[in-house]
């Protein structure tokens, strides 16, 4: 049980779990952002990306053996640009204390691809995170006992968070989008 | 051959006991609770969209709606996300100030919550207008320094809009002043009534283990048990530099949340005196006059930072392309993910108990649906 | 769980009261605290110090009303120059583009012999129903042409006209003056220097045909109808757009209205046995008018500067009105 430096647990689970990184990440380990300018979208490879079908044991692995049992925060970014959503995963250490560990999970955005496991099982207080990511996002969860949207009513289509979600436009007042 | 048959029904969304337009249908076999699934989106307004739309400093005011009790610390937790991002020092004067300001918050915010829980219990009016009457003195010194009562806007990058003067701190110290007596008076006001016993004890409990798993924080997280402060986990601002306490339950009951939210505001109290007692003089500024608060461009990278706000942990996560507004805005609200604890917390207890248990949680509709 | 990052003396558990249920003592301490106060607070002072936890609390809103501190923001206003009457908006656009809502709309004011634009703002329209009181059109104006003002009685049942147009938006800087007396102090200088540079780039009228003044800087209201000078109802104070009476309504209902309290005015003036109520009704517009500035006195605690002025103001205009109403039965 001990605090992980950032970028630390991706070297670990190089060698204990090798399967589980997700081989598209897995050359380049580096807290420099790629090239940016104004509009660019960065993908940070810094943190432990690991495979989409691998988040439920990366996360009972982290907890088991480093302590870090208190996950606090799922956040689903979508990078139009790179053709991908993330989502990231905080996990804090409530024994030690300490800054968070942040695990990866990078997956396509066709409702193909945009399938992740669901930690709600083991931490029940992942369901309402993965239910908004759900619904804003359009990642599927699958092992979630109650998948439904969770702001937007039942009969809602598409997720209004994408990039790609026209803002501006209502079908209900007959203005259309750009 | 009787038998009982189960009844759904729904509490809310307009619902007295329900603190905001929040909805629950319910499951009941006679007055137990079989099931409940909390229904949410009544006040959605999709701010995290307006968080990406909008420029860094254009969002602050936004931040202020998220929790309407505590918009100074949601003012903090913003402003603090952003100058990790765009890597911002803040002067030691400001950081005072928003400690300051955001004990103060945690007073006014414990006060009126546990005012609402009890008046869900029937103690009605009495308790809930003590605690406005805290709130509002409290509430009268934030307008003088940030121009509102509620929705303050009182943090800028790299510190406060407004430094604090003398007629503030000499009005705060009379406050605190006044302020054992009114713990005092509100802790024997009701805290052994047997009515607020037989209501409050061993009803909604939640373990420890359970507590953890929920991703529950702040004074719920605390009084299942574990000592888990984030001031003192991951120390911000200048938190480190004062002594104080972490109160915790043990049961993890509606009854140790009340208790721990009582020793909070002591605590809070110890952390005012020290604060006004280190505060520097101000040579130092109060705000980092380098910071070009309305075009502030972050460099691509992500941030996130968090601060012990009275309901749990308040994080912000942003993303951004290095432009001026943020690529991606999340904001972790306390009171959202506490929630989900709610429907464990209340199976097997009676109807009656479920509006206790929904106010010992303290939720706030505006960051619950964002 | 053992806490490593907490020191031990650091975390307390909470007293907890596990006894059993007694027979009501617990509750009786309670209501013996209650009966306490409900004493103090029905034979004790009015609570004058934040220190106090007992007494009164209470303030008796229409009537009683606490000090507005100075930096209290509600709804944006727009300043102009007592002596010249040029407003000191030059349309630079600053606060449009902060407005987290969007409701600013500013068109700048062009020169009509050469279709060059000049610093003074042709059309301002504010939506006060969107605005969100943040306050930021005020912080990044550099001209302090805007400010927020502390008039909060807003509230109407015609919802368009919460769209607020430069001519209700106006206020004189010795209105700002009177609520933020040190905010104003600081900036003044700065700021009247800044409109003398822009007055000389303004031809004509431009940057002064806005609003109820005229360009010696006299309100319109007072010079156009002396008669209701002495009538309370003269739009001339600066005063928000509630008390402001005829600035929501049509310009020929406004007028109808002023000739109508004009004629009230006389008729009260006429009847010598109405002396006394004429004499409440006259110091209407001082009331009015003292209103800021009492109300800026300098914030004392939540209690101790209370304004009268609303209860005054309301019973001088029900005494007109009685007045008025004997003079027509010929008492």
């Amino acid at each position: 049980m001990a605090l992980l430096a950032r970028g630390e647990l991706r070297s670990i689970l190089q060698t204990q779990l090798p399967n589980v990184l997700d081989s598209r990440w897995d050359t380049q380990a580096t807290d420099q952002v790629e090239a940016h300018g104004e509009g660019q979208t960065v993908l940070l490879d810094f943190d432990a990306v690991v495979k989409a079908e691998a988040i439920v044991e990366v996360a009972h692995f982290v907890r088991d053996t480093f302590g870090y049992d208190f996950l606090s925060n799922i956040t689903a970014v979508d990078y139009l640009k790179q053709g991908l959503i993330e989502l990231v995963y905080q996990f804090y250490n409530a024994a030690e204390g300490g800054p968070d560990l942040r695990v990866r999970v990078r997956i396509g955005r066709s409702p193909e691809e945009c399938i992740v496991p669901s930690l709600t099982p083991t931490w029940p207080g992942a369901d309402l995170q993965e239910r908004e990511a759900y619904d804003m996002y359009g990642v599927v969860f699958p092992g979630h006992p109650n998948l439904a949207r969770i702001y937007m009513w039942d009969e809602f289509k598409g997720f209004p968070m994408r990039k790609d979600f026209p803002k501006t436009g209502d079908k209900y007042t007959h203005v259309t989008g750009e | 051959m009787l038998k009982t048959e189960e009844l759904q029904i729904n509490i809310g969304p307009q619902h007295p006991s329900t603190h905001g337009v929040f909805r629950m249908l319910v499951t009941v076999d006679g007055e137990t609770l079989v099931d409940l699934k909390p229904v949410f989106g009544y006040l959605h307004r999709n701010h995290e969209q307006l968080g990406e739309v909008n420029t860094y400093l254009q969002n602050m005011p936004f931040t202020d709606r998220l929790d309407y009790f505590n918009s100074m610390v949601n003012n903090h937790a913003y402003a603090r996300t952003i100058e990790t991002l765009a890597g911002v020092e803040v002067p030691e004067r400001a950081q005072y100030i928003r400690v300051i300001m955001d004990e103060l918050s945690r007073i006014l915010n414990h006060a009126t919550a546990m005012g609402f829980m009890l008046g869900d219990m029937g103690a009605w009016q009495t308790a809930l207008l003590w605690g406005m009457r805290e709130r509002e003195k409290i509430l009268d010194m934030f307008e003088y320094v940030s121009g509102a009562r509620m929705m303050c806007n009182y943090c800028r990058f790299g510190g406060v809009v407004r430094d604090i003067d003398d007629w503030f701190i000499t009005e705060l110290k009379k406050l605190m002043q006044g302020l054992p007596h009114y713990f005092d008076d509100f802790e024997g006001l009701l805290l052994n009534s047997e009515i607020l016993l037989a209501r409050a004890r061993n009803i909604g409990v939640l373990p420890k283990e359970l507590a953890l798993a929920y991703s529950v924080t702040g004074p719920v997280l605390r009084g299942s048990g574990v000592a888990y402060d984030i001031r003192k986990a991951e120390p911000y601002a200048v938190y480190d530099r004062f002594k104080f306490k972490v109160p915790v339950g043990t049961v993890g009951d509606v009854y140790d949340r009340f208790l721990v939210r009582i020793a909070e505001m002591r605590e809070s109290y110890k952390i005012l005196e020290q604060a006004l007692e280190q505060l520097p003089d101000a040579t130092g500024g109060f705000i980092n006059p380098k910071v070009k608060q309305q075009s502030l461009k972050a460099p691509a990278g992500e941030a996130y930072a968090r601060v012990e706000s009275p309901k749990g942990e308040l994080g912000f996560y942003v993303v951004s392309d290095g432009s001026g507004s943020a690529y991606r805005y999340k904001v972790r609200a306390p009171s959202f993910i506490n929630l989900s604890a709610l429907a464990d917390m209340c199976k097997g207890y009676t109807i009656a108990d479920v509006v206790v248990i929904l106010g010992s949680i303290d939720i706030v509709m505006g960051e619950v649906d964002r | 769980m053992t806490l490593s990052h907490l020191a031990t003396e650091d975390v307390f558990v909470v007293e907890r009261n596990d006894a059993d249920f007694r027979a009501g003592q617990g509750m009786t301490k309670g209501l013996g605290i209650v009966f306490r106060k409900f004493r103090k607070a029905l034979f004790g002072k009015p609570n004058s110090d934040r220190a106090d936890t007992e007494g009164q609390f209470n303030v008796q809103y229409p009537e009683e009303r606490l000090a507005m501190p100075e930096a209290y923001r509600n709804m944006p206003i727009l300043l102009y120059d007592d002596a010249t009457g040029h407003e000191l908006c030059t349309s630079c656009f600053q606060c449009e583009r902060i407005c987290p809502p969007q409701v600013i709309h500013i068109t700048q004011a062009k020169d009509p012999a050469t279709g060059k634009p000049v610093p003074a703002a042709a059309k301002f329209v504010l939506e006060y129903d969107t605005c969100m009181s943040c306050g930021y059109c005020a912080e990044v104006c550099p001209f302090d042409a805007i400010k927020m003002d502390h008039d909060f009685e807003l509230s109407t049942a015609n919802h368009p006209e919460l769209d607020v147009d430069y001519n209700r938006l106006l206020r004189p800087v010795s209105y700002y003056e009177t609520i933020a007396p040190t905010m104003w102090s600081d900036v003044k200088e700065q700021a009247m220097k800044k409109l003398q540079n822009n007055i000389k780039r303004r031809p004509g009228d431009i940057g002064r045909d806005h609003g109820q003044k005229i360009k010696g800087g006299a309100p319109v209201a007072a010079a156009a109808t002396p008669a209701a000078g002495a009538a309370p109802a003269a739009a001339a104070k600066p005063r928000g757009p509630v008390a402001a009476i005829g600035k929501n309504m049509p310009e020929d209902k406004t007028a109808k209205l002023l000739a109508i309290r004009a004629a009230n005015a006389a008729k009260r003036g006429g009847g010598a046995a109405d002396a006394a109520p004429v004499a409440q009704a006259a110091p209407v517009v001082e009331a009015v008018a003292d209103a800021p500035a009492a109300v800026s006195a300098a914030p004392t605690g939540p209690v101790a500067a209370i304004g009268q002025n609303m209860s005054e103001d309301k019973r001088a205009k029900l005494e007109a009105i009685r007045a008025a109403k004997r003079a027509e039965r010929g008492e």
